[in-house]
């Protein structure tokens, strides 16, 4: 049949060899992961962006978005120049009049505002970014901390994504959230998550981690609404009704721990405060002087310091008389609680089968192996190869905090934390490079014997839990000790919550980098509401976009193939996967120049405080930021340029020889990782609370300042352990209100802004769920609906939205399924307009619908289903 | 030589990877997919499965793309088995599309930017300059980066590691060994075209 074959030699063309044709190593910017890339110039253009595979951070490899970045830097969309809007007013739609204006303009516009406002009173200063660009936190929060403002905003990262999930791993795992062990893992159980699965932070390495693990045999179970990320690659697809998550994790706790006694007794009683006893109050029994928490040293018969007794000796249940009072072991404590939580009550909440909530939780149990132990590179290391693991579907709900930590409690009971197999934080430890000692940091014992974080990202360590105290920044965060990113700064009636809880300034200016407010965190309604009350808003944008309508001042940016960071992932809880290998510390550098008048805001940064009279603040924050040491130390006394600055990182960490020129050149540094550091649970003597002590007091303090300043605070929130608490959606009983509609991430966009990468809006254009409305076939049906329908999801408070449907056998009878927040309408992002559905229009920014905790939102909404239209 | 490609479905997450790198490689226009992820729902809820396929030219080893080509544009590489199309001898007739049972040849008449009407961007420009309108596109496993002894863009992409290429006519060859171990098959082997693109069952 071969008519034309062809030889080898014939197709050899002859064509003048570029100039230039170099690969130039760097950061891709489109997620948290930031993978490391190489990036192929051909005079002057880039030709292609390719994993580079000398960096463990991507190993090599790219998603979609990353393979797809030079799409956004040669948009022919982005913004060149300067803008100012000539229409005062503002609103969804109403064209600001833009004109362009020169640098000059611009940066003394900014600065008269910045002078005025920092000698008013500096904390009318919002400084507001995007989470997606981790690089961007240190030079933002450094321009933040030198003008004097603590309010800082992260639009929607923290709200959505992971005040629940973020903080309990830091608590739980010292960390910035929880993988398995894929390298060792047998038994991985999910709740709304999809790591391994192109999603998440470390996202291109765990893919490869999570199918090496498929290969070997690793057993995924999913509990997910939807089946299309994990849920299609795991061995079983539990569906479950939204937002339940606690109750099938609390009835799998209990058949775990009372049914079949499947315990890791000595994990128990080493590394958790499970022996710490309990008085009649909730609270720890303490030694008079010392303050330490007490145990029952079984040998001794007697209390003692939890730091005085062996660990083999601590009691795990009973009950003690010491000095009169009756004391019960944490532990006993919880494994009472857990009674209440049968399969069958948990049944009927999340629709399981309670025989499959048995079945599983006896799968668990017996695949962590309790009491076996393996050796890796020569050291013997406890081996519980079960992990179960959650993620944000899991803590998108106001019962953000029991969601997750119901389900985490599962590898406490069975030891599989930390340990090789098991449920696993992003490495909290590192011992350095080899040369310098650095980075360097691990988790500490606090003086309760609990663990706080070595590494963090922002905001407050997650333990110990300081107490609440009347707040100073906008969105009340210091009520609440135990939320980082807050609703109440665009909230509704925050006018009327500022003036109750004593705020005597009002946000005046808000500085925005790279973040889509208007779309990013509920309805947009209240954000423009929001936003038109600042009196002047500049924003470093590379589009004009639905928040441009309310923006001042427009700054052209420069792409990530335009800029330099010295620090392009956040290290190391946020880039490296668990498991052995190694570490890298990659850069990110220019790879094009600006074009037209567009600038790095980084540059414009320090330019700005040095004309505004803070350089020396800023720059002192560099340093303390960065943990710059002599004699790379900043003199704030002089200028740097942000490349300087970056250099000082980078020569402070490796070394003298070792400054941006050095790292331009190779593009990462990379070391081997030690057993010590990756399993270092085993090696580092610190507990985990499996009982929340603290929440007993909390609960009170946070209800005696917010309750007589209009917050409700529901106790039953703030219980030391663990129950499933409804959700809004849960309660409502409007008639035709049948659906729990909610929102997940795609994998083929990074929230919304990638929706303007033609390649990636094409993808996703043929694609069956990216910009559609899931509904479960059988359900559709019965409301007459078919694929392709346009349809409207109303919210019971009124909100609508619409979109196509697409009917499916992959989700719950109960459930609609929407891919992240889309369907832009700027005229700034044409490629992105009208492409999806925009959920987050179907979200309330009210107390109702947070967690009274940590502040997430929930982020499920009961919704009526409307046909407007026939599919076509 | 015979080259075969293997895509082991239990490693694919569907993430969109290969077809994005591929339209890197080389820089394909709009509607256009050397390769691409195709999603599809098995069985029924509540067992139910949502399948990622990732599919392209299958390079058969009676290619009726070739056979039916007029000009001879559609040919077959000795040295790897690799199917081509020399856009050079390409007249557009599209004879090979209505003979190809897999639907992975695409027609490219005219220059279609991904911008509209802004125009080709500076990188759809540079792709522009190096290719024909008028003419049949397809996947030839990255030929240039084979002849440089690079793997496929799709196979050294993909984060699952679930592409890998070799020759099977080698039963040595880890495609090979992967095809006889896993049960490798093939799509639409009825046709009788003998594919070279093989699956391994998820």
């Amino acid at each position: 049949m071969n008519t034309t074959v062809r030889q080898s030699t014939a197709s050899v063309k002859t064509q003048a060899p570029p100039v230039d044709d170099s690969w130039i190593p760097s950061s891709c910017a489109f997620c948290y992961g930031s993978c490391s890339i190489l990036v192929h110039r051909v005079d002057d253009v880039i030709v292609k962006i390719e994993g580079n595979p000398e960096s463990s951070v991507g190993k090599g490899r790219l998603c979609a978005k990353g393979a797809s970045g030079l799409m956004i830097h040669y948009d022919p969309n982005r913004l060149t120049k300067p803008l100012r809007r000539t229409n005062p007013n503002k609103g969804i739609g109403v064209d600001p009049g833009w004109k362009e204006i020169s640098w000059d303009e611009a940066i003394a516009e900014i600065v008269g505002n910045l002078k005025r406002i920092r000698q008013e009173d500096p904390r009318k200063l919002v400084i507001q970014r995007t989470t997606t660009v981790t690089a961007n936190k240190n030079p933002l929060q450094a321009f933040a901390f030198g003008f004097g403002t603590p309010n800082q905003s992260v639009s929607g990262g923290g709200l959505h994504c992971g005040n629940g999930a973020h903080l309990i791993s830091g608590i739980m795992h010292a960390s910035w959230g929880v993988v398995p062990d894929f390298e060792n893992c047998n038994y991985a159980m999910y709740f709304g998550a999809s790591k391994g699965h192109s999603a998440g932070h470390c996202s291109t390495s765990n893919i490869g981690l999570a199918a090496d693990a498929r290969a070997r045999g690793m057993k995924l179970v999913v509990f997910d609404p939807m089946c299309n990320f994990a849920s299609a690659k795991a061995t079983e697809w539990v569906p479950l009704r939204v937002g339940t998550d606690a109750a099938v994790a609390l009835a799998m706790c209990n058949v775990v721990a009372n049914e079949l006694g499947a315990l890791d007794i000595p994990y128990l009683k080493a590394k958790t405060n499970g022996p710490y006893l309990i008085g009649p109050d909730g609270k720890y029994l303490r030694e008079h002087g010392s303050d330490k928490p007490m145990v029952w040293d079984s040998t001794a018969g007697a209390a003692r310091t939890f730091a005085d007794a062996k660990a083999e000796d601590m009691a795990l249940e009973g009950e003690f008389d010491v000095g009169g009072t009756r004391y019960r072991p944490a532990f006993a404590l919880l494994k009472e609680h857990l009674k209440k939580f049968s399969p069958e009550w948990a049944e009927k909440i999340s629709t399981v089968p309670a025989a499959n909530l048995r079945r599983l939780a006896k799968e668990f149990a017996t695949e962590a192996r309790i009491g076996s132990t393996i050796v890796i590179e020569g050291v013997t290391l406890p081996y519980r190869p079960a992990a179960a693991i959650a993620f944000r579907g899991n803590q998108g709900h106001r019962n953000s905090v029991y969601n997750f930590l119901a389900v985490d409690l599962l590898n406490h009971l069975v030891g599989a934390a930390d340990v090789v197999g098991s449920c696993m934080g992003f490495p909290p430890v590192n011992h350095g490079h080899p040369d310098t000692g650095r980075p360097s940091y691990a988790p500490v014992q606090t003086p309760d014997g609990l663990m706080e974080v070595g590494s963090w990202m922002g905001w407050h360590h997650p333990y110990p839990i300081h107490d609440p105290q009347l707040p100073q920044t906008l969105g009340l965060q210091a009520v609440f000790p135990m939320g980082m990113t807050s609703p109440l700064l665009d909230a509704p009636d925050r006018e009327q919550t500022w003036e109750r809880f004593g705020i005597n300034y009002r946000p005046e200016m808000l500085i925005n980098w790279g973040s889509n407010l208007l779309m990013s965190i509920a309805n947009k309604d209240t954000m423009a509401d929001s936003l038109s009350k600042y009196k002047f808003i500049v924003s470093f944008d590379l589009f004009l976009t639905e928040t441009s309508d309310f923006v001042d001042l427009i700054l052209p940016d420069c792409s990530y193939l335009q800029s330099v960071d010295s620090r392009a992932n956040f290290p190391t809880i946020f880039s490296h996967p668990s498991g052995m290998g190694e570490w890298s510390w990659p850069i990110r550098q220019p790879v094009q120049p600006p074009y037209g008048e567009q600038r790095p805001f980084t540059q414009v940064l320090l330019e700005l405080a040095d004309k505004a009279g803070f350089l020396p603040d800023m720059l002192a924050a560099f340093n303390a930021t960065l943990e710059l040491q002599a004699p790379h130390r900043l003199d704030v006394s002089k200028k740097y340029s942000y490349e300087e600055i970056c250099d000082a990182e980078l020569k402070t960490n490796f070394g003298e020889e070792r400054g941006l020129e050095w790292f331009k050149e190779h593009g990462l540094i990379k070391w081997k990782k030690k057993p010590e550091e990756i399993f270092w649970r085993h090696f580092i003597d610190v507990r985990v609370p499996i009982y929340w002590e603290w929440m007993v007091d909390l609960g009170p303090k946070v209800a005696a300042l917010a309750e007589p300043r209009g917050l409700h605070i529901p106790l039953e929130y703030y219980q030391p352990m663990p129950d499933w608490l409804p959700c809004k959606s849960h309660e409502c009983q409007q008639p035709g209100f049948d659906f729990f509609a909610f929102y997940y991430r795609d994998t083929i966009h990074t929230n919304s802004y990638t929706t303007e990468n033609a390649w990636l809006n094409e993808a996703a254009r043929l694609s069956p769920f990216s910009y559609t409305i899931a509904i479960n076939n059988k359900s559709g049906q019965r409301l007459g609906l078919k694929s392709g329908d346009a349809i409207v999801l109303e919210s019971e408070t009124g909100r609508r939205i619409e979109g196509c449907v697409k009917l499916t056998e992959c989700i719950h009878p109960e459930g609609i399924g929407v891919a992240g927040l889309a369907n832009h309408w700027s005229k700034g992002m044409p490629t992105a307009k009208g492409q999806g559905v925009f959920f987050n229009d179907l979200l309330e920014l009210t107390w109702d619908r947070t967690s009274p905790v940590n502040l997430n939102l929930d982020l499920c909404v009961k919704v009526k289903v409307t046909k407007i239209g026939e599919a076509p | 030589m015979r080259l075969a490609m293997v895509i082991d479905l239990k490693r694919c997450v569907g993430c969109y990877g290969c077809q994005i790198a591929c339209k890197a490689e080389h820089g394909t226009p709009p509607g256009v997919f050397n390769t691409r992820v195709v999603k599809q729902e098995i069985g029924e809820y509540p067992t139910v499965n949502l399948v990622s396929l990732p599919v392209g030219c299958n390079h058969c080893s009676d290619a009726p793309c070739v056979a039916s080509c007029p000009t001879g544009a559609s040919f077959v590489w000795e040295d790897s088995g690799i199917v081509d199309i020399d856009p050079d001898k390409c007249v557009g007739c599209r004879s090979c599309m209505m003979a190809c049972p897999y639907s992975n040849r695409y027609f490219v008449s005219e220059r279609l930017d991904y911008y509209g009407d802004k125009g080709p961007t500076i990188i759809e420009a540079y792709w522009n300059a190096k290719t024909q309108l008028g003419v049949v596109r397809k996947c030839n496993f990255c030929r240039d980066r084979i002849m440089e002894g690079k793997e496929p863009a799709c196979v050294a992409n993909c984060p699952a590691i679930a592409r890998h290429i070799g020759d099977i006519s080698d039963p040595t060859s880890e495609v090979s060994r992967l095809i006889k171990e896993r049960g490798g098959f093939t799509l639409q082997p009825e046709k009788g075209t003998g594919p070279n693109v093989y699956y391994l069952p998820a």
